[in-house]
C-alpha cells in the first residue's frame, strides 16, 4: 500500500519548503491548495526533481463542502497517510475595527476549523503500519496576545494548545502532533518588505524557510510538541511566560505600530473606525 | 536577436546597443511598465530601431514555454524563422531561500534553468540561422565555488552568495557542455560574457541587511551598464568571434574560466539534471 504525506497550503512559501523536504526524503505527497494551476506546476517540478509520486487536489479549506469533497476523494481512491502538515492559514492587514467581518470569519474558518477538521479526518485514513505524524503551523504569535493581529494570534494560540494537548492524548496510539511556531518568513517579496520594516529585530528573527522545514520534520519524527526555529525566537517565545500578558501586549503594540508606520510613507495612520457591518 | 532581462542594467544597455546597430531585437522583461519604459528610452536614442518587448517571468517554466512560443511566432513573422542571437542575461539574487512555482530555488531557476530551458526551446530557430550564438552573461563569481550536489537547491545551507556563485558557475558549465553536445551537430555556438563589476541593481533586488549594504557600496566601483554590455554586444555581433573556440570572454577578449567550470563530468551531470528538471527527458 502506498502511503502519502498530506500538505495543506502547499503552494505557499512554507508549503513549498515542506513539499521539497518531504520529497527529498523519498515520501510520496498529496497536495492541496486553492489554485489548481499552481498545484500542478509544483507537483510536476517536485516529481522531476525527487522522483516521487505527487497527487494534487485543489480546494478551499474554509468551505465545508470543499473539505467534504477532498475527503470523499481520499476515501474513494483508498489513499492513506503517514503524515499531515497543516500549513494553510491566513491573516489580513489592519487593526480589529478595520477588518471586515468576513475576513475575521475566514481566519477562524481556515486557521482553526480547517486545521481541526483535517486533523480529525486524517486519523481515519492513516497508514496503520506506521506512526502518524501531524504538524500544525502555529506561529511565534501564538505565545502572546498581539494587538493589531488579535484574531490571528489567538487562532495561532488555539493551534498551539490544541497541538500540545493532542500530542499527549494521542501518543499512546502512535500519533504525534507537533506545533511549528516560526517568526515571519521571507517567502514572498511582500514578506521580505515587512521583515525589513521591522529593522534589525525583523532580520534576527527571520529564518530560511528550507531549513525550518528540515528541522520541523526532524522534530515531528522525534515526537516533539513544539518547534521554535532559531535561538532568538526561542528567547522571544519564553518572554511570553516571564512577563504579564498586558505588558507583553503593550510592547507588541508599540512595535507593530512602528513597523507599520515605516511601511506607509505618510507615517502612522490613525485607525479608522468603520460602522459595524450588519450581521 | 533575443535579450532576456532587457529592462534594466546590462540587458537594457545591450538591447539598446544592439538595436542601435540595426539588429532586430526582442527584449524580455517581467513588468509591462518597465518594458514600455525601456522601449521608449531605446527609441529616443535610436529612432529607427526595430525593437519590441515580450513579457515573461523566467522564474516560471510555464511562462518560459509560453515566451518561447511567442518568440517562435514573432520570428516566423518577421525574421524568416531564424534567430541569430540569444542573450541569456536575466539574473537575480535573493537574501533568502525562495522557491519558484515549480518548487525550485529562485536563483538557480532564474539564472541557470531559465537559460537552459529557453535555449532549448529556441534551438530550432537558432539552428536555422547560418551561425547563431547563445551568449550567456556570466561573472567572475563562478570562480572558487562548486556545484553543491547534495543540496543543489541549497534548502538547508542557503546563503545569498553561495546561491549566486553556484548559478554563475552553472552558466559556464552549461555553455561549455552546449558546445560539446549541440554545437557539434548544428551551427550554433555558446559563449559566456563576463561583464566585470557593473553598477546595476541586481544586488538590491531581493536582498537586505549586510548583503544589501555591501552591494550598495560595491556597485559604486562598478562601470556603467553600457560598458558592462560591451562584451555582450561584441560576442553577439563581432565577426572575429565567428568560429572561435574560446568560451569565456571579458573586455572583448578570451579569458580562462575556472578549472572547475571546464570539468566535463560536472557539466554532463548538470546538463542531465537540468534536462530532467525542465521536463525534457527523452
Amino acid at each position: 500500500m502506498k502511503s502519502y504525506v498530506l500538505v495543506t497550503g502547499a503552494t505557499g512559501g512554507l508549503g513549498k519548503a515542506f513539499v521539497a523536504e518531504c520529497a527529498s526524503r523519498g515520501w510520496d505527497l498529496c497536495l492541496t491548495d486553492l489554485r489548481e494551476h499552481a498545484l500542478e506546476a509544483l507537483a510536476a517540478g517536485t516529481e522531476r526533481m525527487y522522483n516521487v509520486h505527487v497527487l494534487t487536489r485543489a480546494g478551499d479549506l474554509t468551505d465545508a463542502a470543499s473539505r467534504e469533497a477532498l475527503w470523499r476523494y481520499v476515501h474513494d481512491s483508498g489513499t492513506r497517510f503517514h503524515m499531515l502538515i497543516n500549513v494553510a492559514g491566513t491573516d489580513f492587514e489592519g487593526g480589529f475595527v478595520d477588518r471586515h467581518l468576513e475576513e475575521l470569519r475566514t481566519i477562524l474558518r481556515l486557521n482553526i476549523e480547517g486545521t481541526v477538521e483535517m486533523t480529525h479526518r486524517v486519523l481515519a485514513y492513516r497508514d496503520r503500519t506506521r506512526p502518524l505524524r501531524i504538524i500544525n503551523v502555529s506561529s511565534l504569535a501564538g505565545f502572546y496576545p498581539m494587538p493589531l493581529k488579535a484574531v490571528y494570534a489567538a487562532s495561532k494560540r488555539f493551534l498551539l494548545d490544541f497541538s500540545v494537548a493532542l500530542n499527549q492524548e494521542l501518543r499512546a496510539g502512535d500519533v504525534t502532533v507537533t506545533a511549528l511556531c516560526p517568526a515571519g518568513m521571507p517567502t514572498t517579496p511582500d514578506c521580505v518588505q515587512k521583515i525589513q520594516a521591522q529593522g534589525l529585530m525583523g532580520q534576527m528573527t527571520t529564518m530560511n524557510v528550507g531549513k525550518v522545514a528540515h528541522e520541523t520534520i526532524n522534530a515531528a519524527l522525534a515526537g516533539r510538541s513544539i518547534v521554535v526555529p532559531g535561538w532568538v525566537n526561542q528567547i522571544i517565545s519564553s518572554l511570553g511566560d516571564l512577563l504579564p500578558a498586558p505588558v507583553v501586549a503593550a510592547v507588541i503594540e508599540r512595535r507593530w505600530r512602528r513597523a507599520r508606520a515605516s511601511l506607509t510613507p505618510g507615517g502612522a495612520r490613525p485607525l479608522a473606525v468603520r460602522a459595524p457591518e450588519s450581521v | 536577436m533575443v535579450v532576456t532581462g532587457a529592462t534594466s542594467g546590462i540587458g537594457r544597455a545591450a538591447t539598446a546597443a544592439l538595436a542601435a546597430r540595426g539588429a532586430h531585437v526582442l527584449g524580455v522583461g517581467r513588468s509591462l511598465e518597465r518594458c514600455a519604459d525601456a522601449e521608449q528610452a531605446i527609441r529616443e536614442i535610436a529612432p529607427d530601431a526595430t525593437v519590441s518587448f515580450l513579457l515573461a517571468d523566467l522564474a516560471s517554466q510555464g511562462q518560459i514555454r509560453d515566451l518561447a512560443g511567442a518568440i517562435v511566432e514573432h520570428v516566423a513573422d518577421q525574421g524568416g524563422g531564424k534567430l541569430d542571437v540569444l542573450v541569456n542575461n536575466a539574473g537575480t539574487v535573493s537574501s533568502w531561500y525562495t522557491a519558484t512555482e515549480d518548487g525550485y530555488e529562485l536563483t538557480f531557476a532564474v539564472n541557470h534553468l531559465a537559460a537552459f530551458l529557453l535555449t532549448h526551446e529556441l534551438l530550432p530557430l537558432l539552428a536555422a540561422a547560418p551561425a547563431a550564438r547563445v551568449v550567456t552573461v556570466g561573472s567572475a563569481s563562478h570562480r572558487r565555488t562548486r556545484i553543491h550536489w547534495s543540496d543543489i537547491m541549497l534548502r538547508r545551507g542557503y546563503h545569498v552568495l553561495r546561491a549566486y556563485k553556484q548559478s554563475k558557475l552553472a552558466n559556464v558549465l552549461f555553455s561549455a557542455e552546449f558546445n560539446r553536445r549541440v554545437a557539434r551537430t548544428s551551427p550554433v555556438r555558446a559563449y559566456v560574457a563576463d561583464p566585470g563589476l557593473v553598477n546595476t541593481e541586481i544586488g538590491l533586488k531581493g536582498t537586505q541587511g549586510l548583503a544589501r549594504m555591501v552591494w550598495g557600496r560595491r556597485r559604486l566601483d562598478g562601470v556603467a551598464p553600457i560598458d558592462g554590455a560591451k562584451t555582450v554586444v561584441f560576442l553577439a555581433t563581432d565577426s572575429s568571434v565567428e568560429g572561435s573556440e574560446h568560451l569565456y570572454w571579458k573586455d572583448c577578449r578570451p579569458l580562462q574560466p575556472s578549472r572547475y567550470a571546464l570539468r566535463e563530468d560536472e557539466a554532463a551531470r548538470l546538463w542531465e539534471l537540468s534536462a530532467r528538471l525542465c521536463g525534457m527527458e527523452a
